[in-house]
């Protein structure tokens, strides 16, 4: 299948390993991704949390191009992105009033923006590939590797924006990991929140909420945590020293995107997959396994 | 406060623009509020809001745009919609959060969290500028301009060693368009 | 003029349906009293204890089926469903099927009272409690098993040091459940806390409510003894989560009173399930002309409350969710509307 791809700010810069293995694995499942030619920042956390307009205006140019690129749907890894892209795409379909407005302010015509479909990567590969299809492709299976499937926030929530998956129990996750022969652990966290945007600004939240999320997953057994999101890997890697002086607990939890597992099983390797940029090191986790 | 704290409140003389404007903007209507708490009880931050999501929607409903519009809660909403979606109501609270924020910010109103005001904005030059957001030159103008001049030294140390921090801003070819997009809220600024 | 000779069906037999075949038969007139499971009693027959009065619902559910013995009138027909039905003049040709294949039955009757109940709602569809997932979050009927199991005198492995009861579970909830409010819970939820504190003075008991609802005799006087000299601790918020943690249950909720999060460890959270219609009620609806309403709940008539159709009444639960005493004058009501008609001697 041919879909655009928006790999957003963060694929591009701190989690450009989460952009290079969901490039691979799409590749081997025959996901083409089409990157979107010069589009912009989705507006993040600021926009919307300063001007509703410039929100869904950022977005709204990106729907836009995909537009232009004769492809009627689009794909994100970054569940922030995707978050604000599809609330943008369900504000032009219900908000006719606010569409003339942005059109207006930007100087572009949303006609076809309107008709674009968003979804996350992680819902893009299980209902176009399926836990089947991803199973065919595996070569190295995870070999029981217990990990903690971790959907946050924005993937399924707002549940009429997102329209995927369970917002409290997500299960699709826990499902793509079983297909590649990994034991996703029953836990209670799989949908609380990890501090989001605050990273930088109020580093406390992070290592408070963070911190909540990693203790969950130990409790749970997990060996690592499994993420679909730029910005929760970023906060529970950067910051698990920080929580952990915080708590006097050693967690010493990698923090793995999902592409790069689905590239190890599809057996790529740990360094293709960029596991090798990780704060915390799966090493030790991986060879358990032989995998590394 | 005012010396009007001290006095109980008259429920008739209470302005309800506040609830009709955010019925006819946002499209939410606090009136379907059960006051059960669910929203707080689950809220990822409430333990560190002055006001709860739940007392917020209650504050709408009093009509205290004063008390909202300075409210600390409005900077440390990590906006996770876990409130949303559990409300037996479907009350979208995130969204009177960034309706209120995003007034408070135009008319000004001075935060405590100034950090996180600073953030935002200083996200959104770099949006204007380039169209996009260049992670590591934007943390390091943040704890220049915020003053935390040692901040996340040895953190921003061990991502360089991974090769987490480019120095480069990329930049948007077309980007008229959406420099554009911020005439409102740079008029808002100066109006 | 009297016509003895008249026949009429009761579909259910929990306490609603005992009650009206005990009623119809005691009148003289010919009863078939039909349930699916092997045993009578419903719903009554899963309960530990009873409110206001804190009584044996057991003792109750035996006298009911010790009278209903005494009336060859009364026909128990258990292990029995409603296959299919259909109307022939003032008469109903009803199909029944028995819980093996060949075990079939037709009767005609004159007149039907339905008094099929209700079931629990969902509770799994509320992800945040685990409902289904952790395994000492239970619904309220699996609760009075347990507490039945505590009862029963048998030395019990693991005594609770703390409970949790979450009221509205599906009900008064418009995006997940039901926007009416069950009417039951608030004092079956009281009962069952109480006896958690009778069972294990050193246990917690703690009721999470948005109101309590306690519009009944002696109701009110029943849930403040609860708190009062029970000591159960009612706290004024509708929780959001449970969380597993070191092997207990963390429940996060607000305390409305206060306005400020909470969070109390327990071993066990009861969810009061909304009591919804069953499934099989609309369909027997159907089968014989009666009207239900939006949720599937049997609709009565202005005029005449019992009424649902024409020869239709119906009792109990299966209308809504109603207690054990509301059962009982709910049965008796439809007798005595089936007992009237079949006075007149046909209309």
């Amino acid at each position: 299948m041919d879909i655009a791809y928006f790999p957003g700010c963060s694929l591009h810069a701190m989690a450009h390993e989460y952009d290079t293995s969901t490039r691979l694995v799409c590749q081997r499942l025959g996901i083409n991704l089409y990157e979107v030619p010069d589009w912009n920042c989705c507006g993040a956390t600021a926009a919307h949390s300063l001007d509703h307009h410039l929100s869904v205006g950022l977005s709204s140019r990106n729907l836009a191009l995909v537009k232009d690129m004769n492809l009627k749907q689009m794909t994100t890894p970054c569940a922030g992105c995707f978050n604000r892209l599809k609330t943008a795409s369900v504000e032009l379909k219900q908000n006719d009033d606010l569409t003339a407005e942005i059109e207006k302010l930007a100087g572009i015509s949303l006609t076809g923006a309107k008709e674009v479909e968003v979804a996350h990567t992680l819902q893009v590969i299980m209902e176009a590939v399926g836990m089947e299809g991803i199973k065919e492709q595996v070569i190295k299976p995870l070999n029981g590797m217990k990990l903690a499937a971790y959907s946050g926030c924005l993937i399924t929530r707002p549940r009429a924006i997102a329209q995927f998956d369970d917002p409290e129990q997500p299960v699709a996750l826990d499902h793509l990991l079983q297909a590649l022969g990994a034991q996703p652990v029953h836990w209670s966290h799989k949908a609380e929140c990890c501090g989001g945007g605050f990273a930088a600004s109020d580093t406390d939240i992070v290592v408070d909420l963070g911190g909540q999320v990693l203790e969950a997953a130990r409790q749970a057994g997990a060996e690592a945590i499994v993420a679909a999101c730029p910005m929760c890997q970023t906060n529970l890697d950067t910051r698990q020293r920080a929580i952990e002086d915080e708590r006097g607990i050693k967690y010493n939890l990698p923090i793995v995107y999902f592409t790069q597992l689905m590239g190890l099983a599809f057996s790529y390797s740990p360094r293709q997959m960029g596991l090798n940029r990780l704060l915390t090191s799966p090493t030790t986790l991986l060879r358990s396994r032989g995998l590394s | 406060m005012s010396a009007d704290f001290y006095k109980p409140m008259r429920l008739n003389e209470i302005d309800s623009s506040l609830q009709e404007e955010i019925k006819k903007v946002c499209d939410i209507n606090v009136e379907l509020c059960m006051e059960c708490g669910k929203c707080t009880g689950g809220c990822s931050n409430a333990h560190i809001f002055d006001y709860t999501p739940r007392k917020i929607v209650q504050l709408v409903k009093l009509g205290a745009e004063k008390t909202l519009l300075s409210m600390d809660a409005l900077w440390t909403c990590v906006s996770c919609q876990l409130c949303v979606d559990r409300c037996p109501s479907q009350i979208n609270i995130p969204h009177i959060m960034d309706y209120i924020r995003e007034k408070a910010h135009r008319q000004g109103v001075k935060t405590r969290r100034i950090n996180v005001e600073l953030f935002h904005d200083l996200m959104l030059n770099s949006i204007r500028k380039t169209g996009r957001v260049a992670e590591a030159p934007l943390m390091l103008n943040f704890n220049l301009r915020s003053r935390q001049y040692m901040k996340d030294a040895v953190l921003g140390g061990r991502m360089f060693l991974k090769g987490k921090l480019s120095p480069f801003s990329p930049v948007v070819k077309d980007i008229d368009h959406v420099r554009r997009l911020f005439k409102k809220i740079a008029d808002n600024r100066e109006g | 003029m009297n016509d003895k000779a008249k026949t009429a069906l009761v579909v259910g037999g929990g306490l609603a349906g005992m009650e009206a075949a005990l009623k119809i038969g005691q009148a003289g007139y010919k009863v078939f009293l039909v349930e699916k499971e092997t045993v009578l009693g419903g719903v009554l027959r899963q309960l530990y204890s009873s409110f206001p009065r804190w009584e044996n619902p057991q003792d109750l559910l035996n006298n009911k089926v010790q009278q209903l013995g005494l009336y060859k009138e009364i026909s128990i027909l258990i292990g029995m469903t409603v296959k299919t039905a259909r109307r022939e003049k003032d008469a109903f040709i009803v199909d029944l099927q028995g819980l093996d294949e060949g075990d079939n039955r037709q009767i005609v009757v004159d007149a039907v009272v339905l008094a099929t109940g209700f079931e629990l709602f969902d509770a799994s569809l509320y992800g945040e409690y685990g409902y289904g997932i952790y395994p000492n979050v239970m619904n309220s009927l699996e609760f009075e098993a347990k507490l039945k199991e505590w009862g029963s005198g048998q030395e019990n492995s693991q005594p609770p040091q703390a409970v949790a009861f979450f009221k509205c579970v599906g009900s008064r909830d418009r995006s997940k459940g039901y926007p009416y409010c069950s009417k039951i819970c608030c004092m079956y939820t009281a009962k069952q806390a109480g006896v958690v504190k009778d069972m294990f003075p050193a246990a917690k008991s703690y009721v999470f409510y948005m109101d309590y609802r306690a519009a009944g005799k002696e109701y009110e006087e029943f849930v403040r003894s609860v708190i009062e000299t029970k000591h159960v601790r009612y706290v004024r918020g509708r929780p959001s989560k449970v969380i597993p943690e070191n092997g207990r249950l963390l429940v996060r909720a607000e305390d409305t009173l206060m306005g400020v999060p909470i969070e109390v460890e327990v071993d066990m959270v009861v969810l009061a399930a909304a009591i919804v219609p069953r499934k099989e009620t609309k369909m027997l609806a159907e089968y014989f002309g009666a009207r239900t309403d939006q949720y599937g709940f049997l609709d009565h008539d202005t005029f005449n409350p019992a009424k649902v159709g024409d020869r239709v009444f119906f009792a109990g639960a299966c209308g809504f969710a109603v207690e054990t005493q509301g059962a009982q004058y709910q049965g008796a009501a439809a007798a005595a509307e089936v007992i009237a008609l079949f006075n007149q001697g046909g209309e």
